[in-house]
């Protein structure tokens, strides 16, 4: 446990949400909207900054944590921290924000204050989910991400039905936080039941404290349950993602940049779900490998069917998020390290090709395969870069997606050689629904004649895209970069779960 | 004289990354820029060529060490991916090979693609192309190659998709990517067992190591490499995409297909001979496939009258005999062949333009006789021995179906149950809905509906509610009377009707395949 001596952490996240309460005061759109950039630039570099601080070679244990006492007749306590599987999510986070500000600038005409303060909002609580510590503080950031996004959606959705959309994200998001919530209560009642204290004064919800303390294995099965079904609404996974392409179909493209792009839900399952419950995460291993392995085929084979971009990048994103749960299963180096990288590329990747549908959308009304064709010959630009983004998504070399893929697929080569079968059928039929898209959308002779007149991308959204290009590339010509920061962190992960005494009930069988 | 080697793929690729950026920001561009760009893309190629050349000089001097390695690329775990080159033997001469047929056409392309709409595009790919080709056979370990191996491919789908406007051409490009993919596949689970039974992805280290591999492992290892380099090297089941493949310019089919890219797979194969020679098994699939593939290349080539067709069929059924030669042991042959093949080819694709251009007022010459006689052998021979509807018909149909029963199934069922969105889905959606509710006539029955709800909670709780209201209203009030029984023909329907969708072959495969996985 390594204290701050400037609590940065919080400053990351008051940081954004004044910013927010600053843009609502201000009459003057212009000068709301620099005020906005400016806050998400200054989070940006913010962010950075804790990455510099972040020291990557200390493995076990928090850094930077900030500690007060929030409510004592609980113990609960505001408790902030990073390491290294969290701390890269901050500047992506950030980043990701930015972008998106940058891409909304003209777009949206009505209330661009509120836009943007809730865009802001959404950050802070955004890096406080992944940067909470304790787990009631983690909840009330979980549940505050909420309104943020029903009024995105609900007031800027582009479909007809998005009050409808908002309601179903919040009621899906709603239900998942309800064994959320148990699982958190029955977590520090175990505590105060193992040190022997009385229910009120012994309670507790820091997250360090409740890793140390040993969770009975009658309780083993029921906490990996309910916190895998919290998590994996958000996630999402089979069955739980018909919220997102409802949303992708009726929300704002930017709005579906960061829900698709910022995963909370896997990060959720990889930093509570399995290191809580260690033994039943070891034996139910291949459980969530098999969910995975389903969400992975099965959202693809969607996908194959789709005719919209946005609701095509809905479905390839649920299964990219299988193929990252195969890899947290198989329980091994390459696994979680891959898991952790894939989420980290889904901000640049899944982000930016979110971000470029909602370009076609702005400019023609549609992301429809029929009303498009041709795409490639009036905006080349564009084009190529949807190419490098559509090329990452399915893990082609020289992008970050080829690295975080080989490491997934090679995880589960070693952990489950049946589930590697999966991701393999995965990896080809993610050039099927992605490639026949294009073929669809972007090739072809130009039939249409709203799309001949079409303007290529604007120098503000050509920097934008080639920021996220760099990123991209530079990621998969050096993975090490990223790899090396969450090492230790990532060991540490490992050897907590694989230490662990193994349980006699012999279900361990499947793997061989 | 070893350190060399890392520049001779990055000449290539930095021309590459010159010529895309300054294309794409507009710097390079236009009928003027031409010369820059072929510039650019002749110089980089012609200093690998020399590179090469000089590694092979050196070579022979006794100068090299024979592998070279420039650091990590990726480190996890014990898997250790380092970048890393072999700077002797069958690599360099094949890159020596390779880079001079990759000059030639790209000298040749400078005055071919003239004034053509993709001049700069066309450049950028080839450059790409040469890059992923020479790494490809300069790498020292699996995961390099397959980079090379990857970024070849896609190459070729730029270039199968260059006139993308028309559809033919960008929907065999995809088509060809993705069969590819099959085989990218093969190779990554190959990376994957190479990496779990040696602990090491470095093809020297396969190779030593391959005595030490159970005949099964061996087998294992060698039939996924397989599998890559017949889905690369167009063997069957593969063949179709070749013949897809010729929507590109002439240059660079020439390149791809008929020098340079094709003859990756034997290439693959000839590397592994090591791992190869402890397997029968994939010894036996190797020569029988291509032994298959050179027949059939053959039968159908007699039928083929343009000239396109028959070279791409003569290359597939030459690679058939190289896959064939290994497979009997024959490695020093199929080296040879290969190299004396991508000259030929090379040559035979460039010029077949001009080729054309001279018979043009002459007839081509009508099918051998013997061929024209057999009618049920020249109907297969035209057709190709429906080698592309069957994959279809196997393959791509059962797919795209499952694709789309999953596709309903997420929409009507997987959707309803997690729980709709209430307040759209239960408005007034005409005016006559409207005038329904206004007058009272409740067609819909919405009487019944006390609570309404939303979400997997509000569901449950309107169903439950909505269940015992009918049960007390058909059975307690009224008794059990024709409702029930209709109720019951509706259920059998539906049974019927999952039982007929189950028993469709598309979902026995499923199954049968479900079961196996599990079973492994």
């Amino acid at each position: 446990m390594n204290n701050a001596s400037f609590p940065i952490l919080s400053l990351l996240v008051l940081l954004p949400l004044s910013g927010a309460i600053a843009v609502t005061v201000i009459r003057n759109i212009q000068l709301a909207k620099n005020i906005a950039l400016l806050v998400a630039a200054l989070e940006l570099i913010a962010t950075l900054t804790v990455v510099q601080l972040f020291n990557a070679d200390i493995g076990t244990g928090f850094q930077l944590v900030e500690r007060y006492a929030w409510i004592p007749g609980l113990n609960i306590e505001y408790l902030l921290g990073v390491d290294g599987i969290s701390v890269l999510f901050l500047p992506m986070s950030a980043l990701l924000t930015l972008m998106v500000i940058v891409a909304s600038w003209n777009s949206v005409q009505t209330m661009p204050r509120l836009h943007l303060a809730l865009l802001l909002a959404l950050e802070g609580v955004t890096i406080g989910v992944f940067s909470a510590l304790d787990m009631a503080l983690f909840f009330l950031f979980w549940e505050l991400t909420l309104p943020p996004i029903f009024f995105l959606i609900g007031l800027w959705g582009i479909g007809s039905e998005r009050r409808g959309a908002a309601i179903k994200y919040t009621l899906f998001m709603l239900f998942g936080g309800v064994p959320l919530l148990f699982a958190i209560i029955i977590l520090a009642i175990n505590h105060a039941t193992a040190v022997g204290g009385s229910i009120p004064q012994d309670l507790s919800f820091s997250l360090p404290v409740l890793l140390a303390t040993a969770l009975p294995d009658n309780l083993q099965g029921l906490i990996f349950i309910l916190l895998l079904l919290g998590f994996a609404v958000k996630a999402p996974l089979v069955p739980f993602h018909t919220w997102l392409p409802t949303v992708a179909m009726e929300g704002p493209t930017q709005m579906t940049a960061l829900l698709t792009g910022l995963k909370l839900g896997v990060f959720g399952i990889i930093r509570f779900t399995l290191p809580l419950a260690p033994s039943a995460a070891v034996q139910y291993s291949w459980v969530l490998g098999i969910f995975g392995a389903i969400t992975l085929v099965y959202s693809a084979l969607i996908a194959l069917q789709q005719t919209n971009l946005r609701r095509l990048l809905a479905y390839a994103s649920v299964s990219h998020v299988g193929l990252v749960i195969v890899g947290v299963a198989s329980l091994n180096m390459q696994g979680i390290q891959g898991a952790i990288f894939q989420l980290l590329n889904f901000t640049m990747v899944a982000g930016s090709l979110m971000l470029v549908a909602g370009f076609i959308q702005h400019r023609l009304g549609s992301t429809e395969a029929i009303h498009l064709g041709g795409l490639a010959k009036v905006m080349p630009h564009l084009a190529c870069f949807y190419f490098l983004f559509a090329l990452a998504s399915l893990g082609l070399p020289g992008t970050s997606g080829f690295p975080a893929e080989l490491l997934l697929i090679v995880s589960a080569i070693l952990a489950h050689p049946s589930i590697s079968i999966a991701a393999l059928i995965g990896a080809i039929l993610s050039a099927a629904y992605m490639l026949s898209f294009t073929r669809r959308a972007f090739f072809g002779p130009i039939t249409r004649t709203s799309v001949k007149q079409v303007q290529d991308l604007r120098p503000r959204e050509l920097t934008l895209l080639c920021v996220s290009a760099l990123l991209i590339l530079g990621f998969g010509f050096f993975p090490n970069s990223v790899l090396k920061i969450n090492k230790t962190t990532a060991e540490a992960w490992l050897n907590r779960l694989m230490d662990q005494p193994v349980l006699t009930s012999g279900d361990e069988g499947f793997e061989q | 004289m070893d350190a060399l080697v890392v520049l001779i793929p990055l000449m290539p690729l930095s021309a590459a990354a010159i010529v895309g950026m300054g294309h794409l920001f507009g710097f390079i561009g236009g009928e003027t820029g031409e010369s820059i760009t072929a510039d650019i893309a002749g110089w980089a190629i012609s200093m690998s060529c020399l590179l090469a050349l000089s590694l092979l000089g050196a070579g022979l001097l006794g100068k090299n060490t024979g592998s070279y390695a420039a650091g990590h690329w990726l480190n996890s775990d014990t898997l250790d991916i380092p970048v890393n080159f072999i700077t002797a033997g069958f690599h360099v001469h094949l890159a020596v090979l390779f880079s001079i047929l990759l000059a030639l056409v790209i000298r040749f392309s400078m005055n071919y693609m003239h004034r053509e709409a993709g001049y700069h595009r066309f450049f950028f790919m080839l450059s790409l192309f040469s890059a992923a080709m020479l790494l490809l056979v300069l790498s020292g370990n699996a995961v390099g190659t397959f980079i090379g191996w990857e970024i070849a491919g896609l190459s070729s789908y730029f270039l199968i998709a260059y006139a993308y406007d028309r559809p033919v051409a960008a929907a065999n490009a995809t088509r060809v990517f993705v069969t590819n993919r099959i085989g990218d596949a093969g190779f990554i689970l190959g990376i994957g067992l190479t990496y779990a039974w040696v602990g090491s992805i470095n093809w020297n280290d396969l190779n030593a190591a391959a005595a030490q591999l159970s005949s099964g492992e061996a087998t294992a290892i060698a039939l996924c490499f397989s599998v890559a380099a017949f889905a690369k090297s167009a063997q069957l089941p593969f063949t179709p995409w070749l013949g897809r493949a010729m929507e590109g310019p002439t240059p660079s089919s020439a390149v791809f297909y008929g020098a340079v890219m094709v003859h990756a797979g034997v290439y693959l194969i000839i590397l592994l001979r090591p791992v190869f020679e402890y397997s029968t098994l994939a010894m036996a699939v190797l020569a029988v496939v291509g032994l298959a593939t050179a027949v059939y290349s053959f039968v159908v080539g007699l039928t083929q009258t343009d000239v396109k067709s028959s070279l791409v069929l003569a290359a597939s059924g030459q690679l058939g005999l190289m896959f064939l030669e290994c497979g009997l042991g024959f490695w020093q042959l199929a080296a040879w062949h290969l190299c004396a093949h991508a000259v030929v080819r090379c040559y035979q694709f460039l010029t077949a333009p001009s080729l054309l251009h001279h018979i043009h007022d002459h007839q081509i010459k009508p099918v051998t006789p013997v061929m024209s006689n057999l009618r049920r052998a020249y109907v297969a021979s035209l057709q190709r021995f429906w080698l592309d509807p069957m994959i279809d018909w196997m393959l791509v149909k059962p797919v795209r179906g499952l694709a789309h029963d999953l596709s309903y199934f997420d929409d009507h069922i997987v959707d309803r149950i997690m729980g709709g969105a209430a307040p759209a889905i239960q408005a007034i959606s005409s005016l006559a809905q409207l005038e329904e509710q206004i007058v009272g006539a409740k067609l819909d029955n919405s009487a019944d509906k006390f609570a309404q709800g939303s979400g997997l909670a509000g569901k449950l709780t309107e169903w439950t509610a909505a269940v015992l209201h009918w049960f007390e209203d058909r059975f307690v009030l009224r008794g059990i009377g024709k409702d029930t029984i209709n109720y019951g023909r509706q259920l059998g329907h539906v049974a019927n009707k999952f039982e007929q969708s189950v028993l469709r072959p598309r979902y026995l495969v499923l199954f049968v395949c479900i079961t196996l996985l599990f079973a492994c």
